[in-house]
């Protein structure tokens, strides 16, 4: 069926609000003029609530006329060649209920920076790249083709990275984004191989025809490739949810001003992964081995974050391991296929945990309220994990959640190190190559590079 | 059994425990007691002390240059003061000729106000090959020096002969300093520790391998509850419990440096180490001899500074926090820093693939150390550029030069090197701020207080207080207020209804005997349990809350449930901070207990925590009588007193507690004013006070009370005990109270930049209370921000003064102290507490990162002991900038009424106060009473002040003087009603954001 109109224009406003104000602060930016701090926070404002209202419209306007998974199709940028990229917004119940979330939560958490970044030099920065990543958010939620998909997904993993280097003058806060952002190319590069493959065997990057109702051999895609295309998704999630094994970039990314850290890993960045793997549910379905694989994934996250949060001393990291928990738990859910479950928990986490990081630096206040009107600090619940555990073993654990399950320095053995001694050695060859090359031409010393005569 | 136990007369304790000073002095944060940054070096002169300080610590003394030069061009500082301290500074020498190039006075001059911008290797280049610089004369030349450069304009004036002259002055200087004998290169600071040599030698930086892991163990062994699963083995001290913790195959995995910790670990246990045996075997291994044994453990110290120093808060006041079953040592800390650091070391020198032992290391890195290439020509020939422009000197002179010349002037510039500018410019800049509150002072015409006062009330001496007081008499004429050390003599433990544990009320400095809790008064039982019942459930309703988002399955349920719910508070708090203050307020009432009193009484229970419950009948007197005493009140007081503590709450700010009074050790005041006002009604105590001849009337009541300092809102105590003849002045002053807040909190709006300069005193004061529910808001109020002066004295010489929140204003009567009795408990009370004030917030200014903990929207609570930055960092002491971003540096101003000998007298009676006055870390001056003449103590003694500046006459209220302004005001009188001619020089803010100040008046 064709979609009605008014959708078409309200998802257009949802979708381009934040695109719009991107482009402005951005290019205000770029210019060196950048707006008056009061401008910026009322823009920002005022183009999330226009989003948050228009996809709400949408969604009732799409529950009452639309049944099933609906393409909006714009156009496309480079229809000269086949299957150029086409701007196609893929739209049912949970695309607009997650795009209603997602901007809902931005309009918040702009509202807060606005106050918050007060006078703070880095405000105009902030805002074009919050405007940044609800563009992205936008584009993830509704993408209705796999390049539109990987655009938003690009824009959402670009401004987390320069984000936590929001304090670019703390070399803490620039090798932490530099690992985030390494992480993220590692799901990236997940994300792209799998939609090469995809237009590779089906022909398509249309997502209509993978995430909706049809079957995977109705678009003629074999089981092994239908496999490992999830599989290929199920990276991407991995990296971009701070699944096992890549979770230990989660803490490191809390660099940025509060906000930041609330929205990405508190709220929405965080779950962007789960939503995704909420899409492909149908993929999924038809992929035993790799619902098999998130089922496992997730719950091992669960277990595992779920310990380290326990030991954690410091406000951030507690939350960040334990919104971890809940983002393991909630791919369970979706390998087991409660997609309703798993949604509304998705949903209720978001909001509540955004709630928590925001409200951070009130844990000194939040305790002591607690304690007095208990009239005694709480007693840690008995009959959990280090009571029941022997003192050895307790001693252990202890350790091994204290350093987040040397995942850091795991991964930088496994994967960093291999990874960088190759590109030594290439660069080795390439100059043992290069000079053998060219020392057949210019004998001279390298030296000073002035002997040009 | 490991323990931490050790000797004590091991040398090392003794070497620990001298380091210990150098650590900041900051306890938990929730306590937040003002203290001088630099306490260690309270025993040198102040200038010396910051300079010092900042080459140890690796700070900045002052300012930046470049700001002290926007002070100048806007007037704050003026040029009158650098020439005066110049001439004081080089007294005689002043008069000398330095190198043929003029009067050593008349460079210094020249170089101080204009500056020499300092550049070297490639950004000198840059300078020379990208800008100007070699081709233009400098614009800001001084005057006299401009005659050159007039006359070349005058003789050709095309620009290419500026360029051939500018040209001929650098090639001249180059000619010189190549003429000249090599300069003598600076000594090189050698590093003391492994790291810095392996840093310098070889860019390994192995603290960026171990303060990881190491801060997530300190954090984790000091956690005061954050965390759910505690640290197993605290009982045994830092040291022991690492042992345990980390005696373990696992610990290896901690990263690729930690492959030898297990062994180091093991080592230790097998060896059965103490703490201090355990770092006198890592200083062998390390290769650290006994006489650089100090500085090498102060550099492991300073390495992690703040953990350092939480740590050994921690070690001399376990009171203080709430964990009982640890046992916190600066020297465990420091053992388990040495094996890590072992460890580490091990590592990096494989990795350099040096195979000797440890203690060989940095002998071997000396060598392969960079050598620091010598000073460039152009480099040494660049300040005397400057310095010939800005004496006017010709191209024709330079090239004269001897080598004598060169070497003498390069001398004198190293003498007058960036700091030493600084210094001088710092110094004017106190100077200007400081003699204008003396010339006010001194010009100011003292009120006749009000016969008699409808009401009188006592406020604490917090410099936040001033404008309450202000407003509050311009509201009500006829009151009269007066200013104490806010804790009003009552030093207790206080433990209110609703509190959980008790907590000291009182000057950090002295640990409390008295133990007071309120209790909830007789009477309707049933409500107030079923209130107890409400509070208890709310209490483990969030608990369950917090614990359950935290846990696997409980929060996957709360989640999935009730996760949306939180939309709720988000869109309240966040986007209607005002209507959620409302209904937390309207929700506080109902749940908290109604009618309460103090159990003031001595009973002969054993309370929780000092030596007594209650007062005896004659500490209350004496608390009532010295409190009567040192305000000067005793013979004036009126039928009703008001006694008004303060505090603040504020949501989302770590450091609410640095908000809350000074005196009362970072709490709240109000229980403090409450029992003082309770002591003084009591009619036993009356009574014992009429038979030692300090009579109060029967008429005369007392109301204690506590003001908000964030949302402005006054609470009265025990008000329904008030005696109905005393109920029309009551309301009376309840009334003018209200008033007066409303156009307090309108003063303060004027500060923050986001509020709109035409708000009406209405629309302030509710921005302040949505400012102090909102969970956005990093700046709740402005604390102690732009303080300055303090003032010890009587009301009527200040009142009418519009001193813009500036000063501490303390009551004293100097007619009534002839022997300085009062004056000197005056002082010993009031002056640490406002000089710690005053200095905490000079240091966390000048260097915002270094000794503040800069900006706060990354912090991250840890331990519930203080904040880092971001993931991970050292824990950060000091001021955050949102709360010192408005103030001005600068060293209190004590002015105390009365004569100087009394004042001299007093300050030579106590060593501590001595000493900061002596150092200048503090300026001390002296109101005579007789004659108001202002003497202020310089180092040869009292030198009276001959007033520069007239005072400006402003008619009206506060308001018609600040409204409409953003910036800081200068003093001026208010005189109200009357038309009052203007004086010149009333106009003028000092805003540095000219952008954004407002054009003056």
């Amino acid at each position: 069926m064709t979609p009605s109109v008014p959708l078409m224009w309200l998802v257009l406003v949802g979708v381009g609000s934040p695109a719009v104000l991107f482009a402005l602060l951005g290019g205000a930016t770029l210019v060196n003029r950048p707006l008056p701090e009061r401008w910026t926070g009322w823009l920002a404002g005022s183009s999330m609530a226009i989003a948050c209202a228009a996809l709400l419209l949408a969604f009732v306007v799409y529950g009452t006329t639309g049944t099933g998974t609906q393409l909006l199709s714009y156009g496309a940028w480079s229809a000269s060649h086949e299957g150029g990229i086409a701007i196609e917004f893929l739209v049912d119940r949970l695309s607009l209920g997650f795009a209603v979330l997602s901007t809902a939560i931005a309009g918040i958490v702009s509202a807060f920076s606005n106050r918050y970044l007060h006078r703070e030099s880095g405000y105009d920065r902030y805002f074009v790249l919050l405007a940044m990543f609800v563009t992205g958010m936008m584009l993830v939620a509704l993408a209705g083709n796999v390049t539109v998909l990987f655009i938003g997904w690009e824009l959402v993993g670009l401004s987390s990275a320069l984000l936590v280097a929001f304090f670019h003058e703390r070399p803490a806060a620039v090798s932490n984004a530099f690992r985030v952002l390494s992480v993220y190319r590692i799901s990236d590069a997940a994300m792209l191989s799998a939609a090469v493959l995809l237009r590779h065997v089906a022909g398509t990057d249309s997502l209509s025809l993978l995430f909706g109702s049809g079957t995977a051999s109705s678009i003629g895609l074999s089981t092994t490739n239908a496999t490992i295309i999830a599989m290929l998704l199920i990276v991407a999630v991995a990296g971009k949810s701070a699944l096992l094994p890549f979770s230990s970039w989660l803490p490191r990314a809390m660099e940025g001003p509060t906000p930041s850290s609330a929205v990405y890993y508190g709220s929405l960045s965080i779950h962007a992964g789960c939503f995704l793997l909420l899409r492909a549910a149908p993929l999924l379905e038809q992929t035993p081995a790799a619902r098999v694989l998130a089922g496992v994934l997730g719950g091992a996250t669960a277990v595992f974050a779920g310990i380290t949060t326990r030991v954690q001393s410091d406000v951030k990291s507690s939350l960040a391991y334990a919104s971890l928990t809940q983002v393991g738990i909630i791919v369970v859910e979706i390998a087991i296929g409660w997609y309703t479950i798993a949604f509304v928990h998705l949903a209720g986490h978001a909001c509540f945990r955004l709630l928590q990081f925001l409200s951070a630096p009130n844990v000194l206040h939040d305790l002591h309220g607690i304690e007095d009107a208990i009239g005694d600090r709480p007693s840690p619940a008995s009959g959990h994990l280090e009571a029941v555990t022997s003192e050895r073993v307790g001693r252990h654990l202890y350790l091994i959640a204290l350093e987040r399950g040397f995942l850091d320095n795991v991964l930088d053995r496994v994967v960093v190190e291999p990874f960088t001694r190759l590109a030594r050695m290439l660069t080795h060859l390439d100059e043992w190559l290069c000079d053998a090359v060219l020392l057949t031409r210019r004998p001279v010393a390298i030296d000073g590079g002035d002997q040009d005569e | 059994m490991l323990h931490d136990a050790s000797p004590p007369g091991h040398p090392l304790t003794h070497v620990i425990d001298r380091l210990a000073h150098l650590l900041p002095a900051q306890g938990p944060i929730s306590i937040f007691i003002h203290h001088n940054t630099l306490h260690a070096f309270e025993h040198l002169p102040f200038e010396e002390a910051v300079e010092r300080a900042a080459e140890r610590l690796g700070r900045e003394p002052f300012l930046a240059e470049s700001r002290y030069r926007e002070k100048l061009a806007s007037g704050r500082i003026l040029a009158k003061d650098v020439e005066a301290l110049l001439i004081e500074q080089l007294g005689a020498s002043g008069a000398q000729d330095v190198a043929g190039v003029g009067p050593r006075l008349d460079l210094w001059r020249a170089v101080v106000l204009h500056g020499i911008p300092a550049a070297t290797g490639r950004e000198l280049s840059w300078i020379l090959e990208e800008t100007d610089a070699l081709s233009r004369l400098r614009t800001d030349v001084p005057a006299n020096a401009r005659f050159a450069r007039t006359a070349l304009r005058e003789l050709d004036d095309r620009m290419d002969d500026e360029r051939l002259a500018v040209r001929r002055l650098w090639n001249a200087c180059l000619d010189a300093v190549g003429r000249a004998d090599a300069s003598p290169v600076p000594a090189a600071d050698t590093p003391v520790r492994h790291r810095d040599w392996l840093l310098a030698a070889s860019d390994l930086d192995s603290d960026a391998w171990i303060h990881p892991p190491l801060i997530r163990f300190l954090a984790g062994y000091l956690d005061q509850g954050l965390a759910h699963w505690s640290m197993p083995e605290r009982g045994r001290g830092i040291h022991g419990c690492f042992l345990e913790i980390y005696g373990t195959s696992l610990a290896a995995l901690c990263g690729r440096w930690a492959r030898t910790l297990p062994r180091l670990v093991a080592d230790d246990r097998a060896a059965e180490r103490g703490a201090l045996s355990s770092i006198a075997h890592s200083l062998a291994e390390l290769g650290v001899h006994d006489e650089e044994c100090a500085d090498y453990l102060s550099a492991e110290l300073l390495a992690l500074r703040g953990w350092a120093g939480i740590v050994r808060q921690i070690e001399e006041r376990p009171d203080r926090v709430p964990a009982r079953d640890l046992t916190v040592t600066l020297r465990g800390y420091l053992a388990v820093r040495l094996l890590f650091e072992r460890a580490a070391l091990d590592q990096a020198a494989r990795q350099l693939s040096f195979d000797g032992p440890l203690s060989e290391l940095r002998p071997w890195l000396r060598h392969r150390l960079r050598v620091r290439p010598v000073l460039a020509a152009s480099e040494r020939a660049w300040p005397l550029f400057h310095v010939a422009q800005l004496c006017g000197l010709d191209a024709s002179i330079v090239e004269q030069w001897t080598p004598r010349h060169v070497t003498e002037l390069e001398a004198e510039l190293r003498q007058l090197d960036g700091v030493r500018r600084r210094r001088i410019l710092h110094q004017a800049f106190e100077r200007a701020i400081r003699h204008r509150l003396y010339d006010a002072l001194t010009h100011h015409a003292p009120q006749r207080p009000p016969e008699p006062p409808t009401f009188q009330a006592v406020f604490c001496l917090d410099e936040r207080e001033e404008s309450f007081r202000r407003h509050l008499e311009e509201v009500e004429p006829l009151c009269e207020t007066f200013g104490t050390a806010g804790f009003f003599n009552v030093a207790m433990y206080h433990q209110g209804v609703t509190d959980a544990h008790p907590r000291p009320l009182c000057p950090v400095a002295i640990r409390p005997d008295h133990y007071v809790a309120e209790v909830e008064a007789n009477g309707d039982h049933l409500l107030e349990r079923s209130r107890r019942l409400q509070r208890r459930a709310a209490g483990f309703l969030g608990y369950n809350v917090h614990l359950g988002s935290r846990l696997p399955v409980r929060g996957a349920v709360l989640m999935t449930a009730f996760g949306w719910l939180a939309l709720v508070p988000l869109v309240l708090r966040v986007i209607f901070p005002w209507l959620s203050s409302r209904w937390r307020r309207m929700q506080q009432t109902s749940i908290t207990a109604s009618r309460t009193r103090l159990q003031l009484d001595r009973e002969d229970t054993v309370p929780p925590i000092g030596k007594h419950s209650g007062f005896t009948l004659r500490e209350m007197t004496d608390i009532v009588r010295r409190g009567l005493e040192d305000t000067g009140i005793r013979d004036r007081l009126s039928s009703l007193v008001l006694v008004i503590g303060h505090g603040s709450i504020s949501l989302n700010n770590p450091h609410e507690s640095a908000h809350d009074c000074g005196a009362c050790g970072g709490g709240r005041g109000g229980p403090n004013a409450r029992a003082f006002a309770q002591m003084a009604n009591d009619p036993r105590v009356r009574q014992l006070l009429a038979a030692e001849g300090l009579r109060i009337d029967l008429t005369t009541w007392f109301v204690g009370a506590q003001r908000n300092t964030c949302n402005n809102e006054v609470t009265f105590f025990d008000d329904n005990l008030v005696p109905a003849n005393h109920q029309a002045a009551f309301e009376r002053a309840r009334e003018a109270i209200e008033t007066a807040r409303r156009r307090e909190a309108h003063e303060r709006c004027r500060r923050f930049d986001a509020v709109p300069l035409w708000y009406p005193p209405l629309a302030a004061l509710a921005h302040v209370q949505g400012r102090a529910d909102d969970l956005a808001q990093p700046r709740p109020e402005y604390g102690h921000a732009t303080n300055a002066f303090c003032i010890v004295g009587r009301r009527t010489r200040t009142r009418g003064l519009f001193l813009d929140r500036r000063a501490f204003l303390v009551s004293y009567d100097p007619l009534r102290d002839e022997d300085g009795a009062i004056l000197a408990r005056i002082m010993a009370a009031v002056v640490p507490v406002v000089a710690g004030i005053s200095l905490e917030y000079y240091f966390s200014y000048v260097d915002p990162t270094g000794y503040g903990c800069g900006t706060k929207l990354p912090h991250n609570v840890t331990s519930l002991l203080g904040v880092m930055d971001g993931a991970q960092s050292d824990l950060r002491t000091g001021l955050p900038w949102q709360m010192v971003e408005i103030h001005e540096p600068t060293r209190l101003a004590i002015v105390v009424e009365g004569t100087r000998d009394r004042l001299w007298r007093v300050v030579q009676g106590n060593a501590g106060i001595e000493q900061l006055v002596r150092n200048r870390w503090v300026w001390l001056a002296c109101l005579d009473t007789e004659s108001g003449t202002l003497w202020e103590m310089q180092t040869t003694g009292f030198v009276a002040r001959t007033p520069e500046q007239a005072l400006a006459v402003v008619a009206g209220e506060s308001a018609s003087w600040y409204q409409g302004k953003r910036g800081f005001l200068p003093p001026v009188a208010i005189v109200q009603g009357r038309a009052a001619n203007r004086i010149e020089g009333a106009s003028g803010t000092f805003d540095e954001r000219p952008a954004r100040a407002w054009p003056s008046a």
